[in-house]
C-alpha cells in the first residue's frame, strides 16, 4: 500500500471494505487506475441506509452515492477520472471543499449531516487500518501522563460494558495509576451476540476507526505505563476483530503492543467482569464478585475496563485538545444506534444536549413508532424520545444509557414484548445470583400470569425491585428494567391484558363462534 | 472462592481444575474495625465480613447504648454461606442484605467490614430482599422434606423456618415432568439436583480443598447444574474418589451419603426418597476400573464437552427471542 494519506491524493474514490465488487468496478489494481484515481476500501458511515455509500472526491468536492452499484460506480470512477464529479448519476449529495479534506465532509440534509460527528470523524472516509489517514486527521496526539489524566477528568464510561458505566473515568483512573507499571487496559467492544448492520456502537467503532479506538487505549496506557493493554470482542464480530488486529498491527510505537481477545457470542460477555473471565480463558461465563472501592484484576493486575466507545471519546477529547480546543469545553456526544421496526438500523453521534429523537431522522420506520425502548436489550419503554440522550436525562426518565433505541411499531403489544425480554433474562443469565437467575424466571411466570387475568401489580413491583437491589452483577439489574418502565408507561395495556384484550390485537386467538 | 491461589503453591494437579465458577476478589476487611449492627457496635479482626459483624451482634456480643449486646433486630439467613476451610463466600442467595449508611443495599457475606461501618438489618429493602430472595430459592427446590434424608439438619429447612415462611410466594419446584433424575449410580454419595440451591460449596470443596477437580459449575441460566469436570453424565463415570467432603457441606439434600440418603423420611408406607422423584440413575453393574483414572485422559473429552456447552448456548441466545410461544 502507498504510505501516503488519502488527503494527498487528488481523486479519490472511496468504496466500503467489505465490497470487494464495487472496488473491482471502480478499477482497484495497483492502487491507481486511469486519470490517477485512487480507489479507498473504507469503513461505514453507520447509516445502513445509505449502504453501499460510494463517493468521489477531486480537487473541488466530493459527490456520494448511496445504494451504489458496480454500474454506477464503473461510471462514477470514469467521470472522476476526467476531473469532474457529482456529474452522473444522482448523487446523494455535493460536499464542496478545497483540496482533500482529512475528515468526512459534511453533506447537508442527509443523515450524514446528522448530529455532531466527531469521533466519528474518520467514518466511511479513512481506511480502518491505514495509520496514516488517521494521522492526517489530527491522530496520534503527542500526550503527556498528566495530559491524559486531565482529558479523562469528568468523561463518563459509555454502555453497560464499561467499569465506570455513566460514572466519571478519574476515580478508575487514579486507582490503576497507583498500580504505575503493572496495570492492564482493557478495551471492551464486545457487542453481545452480533453486530449486524453496525446496530452495536463498539463493535462498529472497531470496525470503522480502529485507530480511535486502539488510540484511546494507548492514552490510558499512557497514564498507568500499562503492562498490557488488550482488545476484546464478540467472536461473532469477524470484521471487527479482522480489522482491530490489523490496525494494531500496523499501529505506530504503542506503549505495549496490543492483544485482540475474542470472547463467546452471548450477551451476557459485555458484562466487564465477565469480559474479565473471558479474556482469562475461563470456558463458562459467571459474573464476579466486586470489592467496593477496587479496580477489578486480569491475571492478578488491576485493570481499567472500559468500552470502545469510551476511549474512542477520550481520543476525541486528547485530539480537540490538541488542536487548539479546551477538550472539556464543547460537552461531549454520544453514540445513539436506532434499531427495531426500521427499513435499516442506524448508529449517529449527537452531542449529549440533542433530544433522542433527533436520530429517528437517521432512520425509517416500518410501522409508525408506538413506543421504543432505550438503552439496549434490556432496555426502558417510554412513549417519548423527547429526552435528552446524556446519561443523566435518560436515568432520571428510567430508561437505560447503553445507546440503543429500539422503535416499536403501531400493532407491537408491550405487555408481549415485556414478557419475552423477560423470558430473555430468564435464558441467558450466568446462573450465579438468585435473584437474577430465579428472579428473572419468575418474572416470566407472573407476566405469563396476567393472560390469566391475575395481573399482581405489587407482586410484580417488588420482584422488579429485589432484582434490582440484590442482583450480582449489572446484568440482574438491567432485565428489571422493561417490565418496570412498561408498567410504569403502558399500564392500561397490562390492566386490558387482564381482562382479556390485548389492544394492539397480538396477543389473544379471536374467540371461537359457538355453532 | 475458587482459583485464587498464588502461582508458586500450586500443586502440579490443579492446573487442570476447572470447576467454572469466576475469579472473585477477597472480600474481607484489610484491618480490624469496628462496626454498629443495629444500633450495637462491635470490635472484628482484620479479615472480616459485615455478615461476620451480624453474627457476632446475632450471639449477644457486642454493646449498644445500655451496655449490652441485645442481638439483631432481624434474622439474616446467608443461606449459602458456609465460612470454614476458605469455603466461599459465594454470594450467590442474596439472603444476607443489609442495609449499610454509606452503601446501600449490601450483601453482608461478601462484604469488607470497614471500620465505622454502619448497618441496619431491620431495613424495610434489605428485609424485602431477604425474603424474596429466600422465596426465590424455595421456588425451585423440590421441598419434599418428609422424603428427604436431610429432614431436620437443612440448611434451608432451618431457614425457611426462621423465617416465618409458611407458604413461599413464588411456590416450590413440585413440576414432576421439570425434575431430574436422582443420581444413584455411586455407591457412597448420592446427588438429586432437585434439592441443589447452586451454593457451590461442594464444588469449592472439591476443587479447593480435596483438590479433586472433580466437581464442577455447568451450563447457564436455568440450566446452570453442578456437572462433573470430565463431562460425565453421571458420578459413576466421574472421576470421584468418594471421599464425601461435597456431601458434608452441602446446606441441604441434594448431596448425601449412601446408606443415610432417607435415614430422617418419616415413614409412610409407599412413600420413598426415590419414589418421591419417580425417576433416577443406577449403577450399570459393569465392573468398575481404577478408582481414579488419570485426569489427563480425561482432558479432552471435557473440552469437547466445553465446546458443545457453548453451542448449546449460542443456540439459545438466538432462539430465545423469537421462536418460543407467548404467553
Amino acid at each position: 500500500m502507498d504510505d501516503s494519506s488519502l488527503p494527498d491524493r487528488q481523486k479519490v474514490l472511496r468504496v466500503p471494505a467489505d465490497r470487494a465488487d464495487l472496488a473491482e468496478a471502480a478499477g482497484e489494481g495497483d492502487g491507481t487506475t486511469d486519470g490517477d484515481v485512487t480507489v479507498a476500501r473504507v469503513g461505514s458511515t453507520g447509516v445502513a441506509a445509505l449502504d453501499p455509500l460510494v463517493s468521489a472526491t477531486s480537487g473541488g468536492g466530493t459527490a456520494f452515492y448511496a445504494n451504489a452499484d458496480p454500474d454506477l460506480v464503473s461510471e462514477v470512477a470514469a467521470d472522476l477520472a476526467e476531473g469532474s464529479v457529482g456529474v452522473v448519476g444522482e448523487p446523494l449529495g455535493v460536499a464542496g471543499h478545497v483540496l482533500g479534506p482529512a475528515t468526512l465532509p459534511s453533506v447537508p440534509a442527509t443523515p450524514l449531516d446528522l448530529g455532531n460527528r466527531r469521533v466519528l470523524r474518520g467514518a466511511g472516509w479513512h481506511r480502518p487500518t491505514e495509520p496514516e489517514d488517521h494521522a492526517a486527521a489530527g491522530g496520534f496526539v503527542d500526550a503527556s501522563l498528566e495530559d491524559v489524566v486531565a482529558a479523562a477528568d469528568g468523561l463518563r464510561g459509555r454502555g453497560w460494558g464499561d467499569w465506570c458505566h455513566d460514572a466519571d473515568l478519574a476515580p478508575a483512573l487514579d486507582r490503576a495509576r497507583d498500580a504505575f507499571g503493572e496495570a492492564a487496559v482493557v478495551v471492551n467492544a464486545h457487542g453481545g451476540t452480533a453486530n449486524a448492520d453496525h446496530t452495536d456502537a463498539d463493535a462498529f467503532l472497531l470496525e470503522s476507526v480502529p485507530f480511535a479506538v486502539l488510540e484511546g487505549a494507548d492514552l490510558l496506557a499512557t497514564a498507568v505505563d500499562a503492562d498490557r493493554v488488550v482488545v476484546y470482542a464478540s467472536e461473532a464480530d469477524e470484521t471487527a476483530v479482522e480489522r482491530a488486529r490489523a490496525a494494531a498491527e500496523n499501529y505506530p510505537d504503542p506503549v505495549t503492543p496490543f492483544e485482540v481477545v475474542t470472547g463467546p457470542a452471548v450477551h451476557r460477555a459485555t458484562e466487564p467482569t465477565m469480559a474479565l473471565e473471558a479474556i482469562e480463558g475461563n470456558h463458562r461465563l459467571e459474573a464476579r464478585l466486586r470489592r467496593p472501592g477496587e479496580l477489578p484484576v486480569l491475571n492478578g493486575a488491576p485493570a481499567l475496563v472500559h468500552t470502545a466507545r469510551t476511549v474512542a471519546h477520550l481520543f476525541e477529547r486528547m485530539r480537540a485538545g490538541a488542536s487548539g480546543n479546551d477538550p472539556t469545553d464543547h460537552g461531549d456526544t454520544r453514540f445513539v444506534t436506532v434499531t427495531g421496526d426500521v427499513e435499516t438500523p442506524a448508529t449517529v453521534e449527537l452531542p449529549e444536549r440533542e433530544a433522542l429523537e433527533t436520530a429517528l431522522e437517521a432512520v425509517s420506520p416500518t410501522d409508525g413508532c408506538k413506543a421504543a425502548a432505550v438503552g439496549g436489550r434490556f432496555g426502558g419503554l417510554t412513549d417519548s424520545l423527547d429526552v435528552s440522550v446524556g446519561s443523566d436525562a435518560l436515568a432520571e426518565a428510567g430508561l437505560g444509557t447503553d445507546g440503543v433505541v429500539e422503535i416499536l411499531g403501531e400493532d407491537r403489544c408491550l405487555v408481549e414484548f415485556a414478557g419475552r425480554r423477560a423470558q430473555l433474562a430468564a435464558d441467558t443469565n450466568c446462573g450465579r445470583c438468585v435473584p437474577c437467575r430465579e428472579g428473572a424466571t419468575q418474572l416470566t411466570e407472573l407476566l405469563r400470569d396476567i393472560y390469566d387475568g391475575d395481573y399482581d401489580e405489587d407482586g410484580i413491583a417488588e420482584l422488579l425491585r429485589v432484582m434490582d437491589d440484590s442482583s450480582v452483577c449489572a446484568f440482574g439489574v438491567e432485565a428489571a428494567r422493561p417490565a418496570r418502565t412498561a408498567i410504569d408507561a403502558f399500564d392500561g395495556e397490562f390492566e386490558a391484558h387482564a381482562e382479556g384484550r390485548c389492544p394492539a390485537g397480538a396477543c389473544f386467538e379471536p374467540p371461537e363462534v359457538p355453532q | 472462592m475458587s482459583s485464587d491461589h498464588q502461582a508458586g503453591d500450586v500443586p502440579p494437579l490443579t492446573e487442570d481444575i476447572a470447576p467454572g465458577t469466576a475469579t472473585d476478589p477477597p472480600v474481607e476487611s484489610d484491618d480490624a474495625a469496628t462496626v454498629t449492627v443495629d444500633g450495637t457496635a462491635v470490635d472484628l479482626p482484620a479479615g472480616s465480613t459485615l455478615l461476620d459483624a451480624v453474627e457476632a451482634v446475632e450471639n449477644g456480643t457486642g454493646t449498644d447504648a445500655d451496655g449490652e449486646g441485645n442481638g439483631t433486630a432481624e434474622t439474616v439467613p446467608a443461606l449459602c454461606q458456609y465460612g470454614r476451610e476458605d469455603i466461599g463466600p459465594r454470594s450467590t442467595c442474596r439472603t444476607c442484605m443489609v442495609e449499610t449508611d454509606s452503601e446501600g443495599l449490601v450483601p453482608a457475606c461478601s462484604h469488607p467490614a470497614e471500620d465505622g461501618a454502619v448497618v441496619r438489618t431491620d431495613a424495610a429493602a434489605a428485609v424485602e430482599a431477604r425474603d424474596v430472595n429466600l422465596d426465590l430459592v424455595l421456588s425451585n427446590h423440590n421441598l419434599r422434606c418428609t422424603t428427604c434424608g436431610k429432614n431436620g439438619r437443612c440448611d434451608l429447612q432451618d431457614a425457611a423456618i426462621e423465617n416465618d415462611v409458611e407458604e413461599p410466594r413464588y411456590g416450590v419446584l413440585d413440576d414432576r415432568d421439570a425434575y431430574e433424575p436422582i443420581d444413584d449410580t455411586s455407591s457412597f454419595i448420592q446427588i438429586d439436583r432437585n434439592k441443589c440451591i447452586l451454593c457451590n460449596r461442594c464444588v469449592e470443596a472439591c476443587n479447593d480443598v480435596q483438590v479433586e477437580g472433580v466437581l464442577r459449575m455447568e451450563g447457564s441460566g436455568s440450566d446452570t447444574r453442578i456437572g462433573f469436570q470430565n463431562g460425565a453424565a453421571t458420578m459413576e463415570d466421574s472421576t470421584c474418589v468418594s471421599c464425601g467432603h461435597c456431601a458434608t457441606v452441602c446446606p441441604t439434600g441434594s448431596l448425601v451419603e449412601k446408606g443415610i440418603e432417607d435415614a430422617t423420611t418419616i415413614q409412610i408406607p409407599g412413600f420413598t426418597q426415590k419414589n418421591s422423584v419417580g425417576k433416577s440413575y443406577e449403577r450399570d453393574g459393569s465392573p468398575k476400573g481404577p478408582m481414579t483414572p488419570k485426569k489427563a485422559a480425561e482432558r479432552t473429552e471435557r473440552d469437547a464437552s466445553g465446546e458443545a456447552e457453548r453451542g448449546r448456548e449460542s443456540a439459545k441466545e438466538s432462539a430465545s427471542d423469537e421462536r418460543r410461544d407467548w404467553p
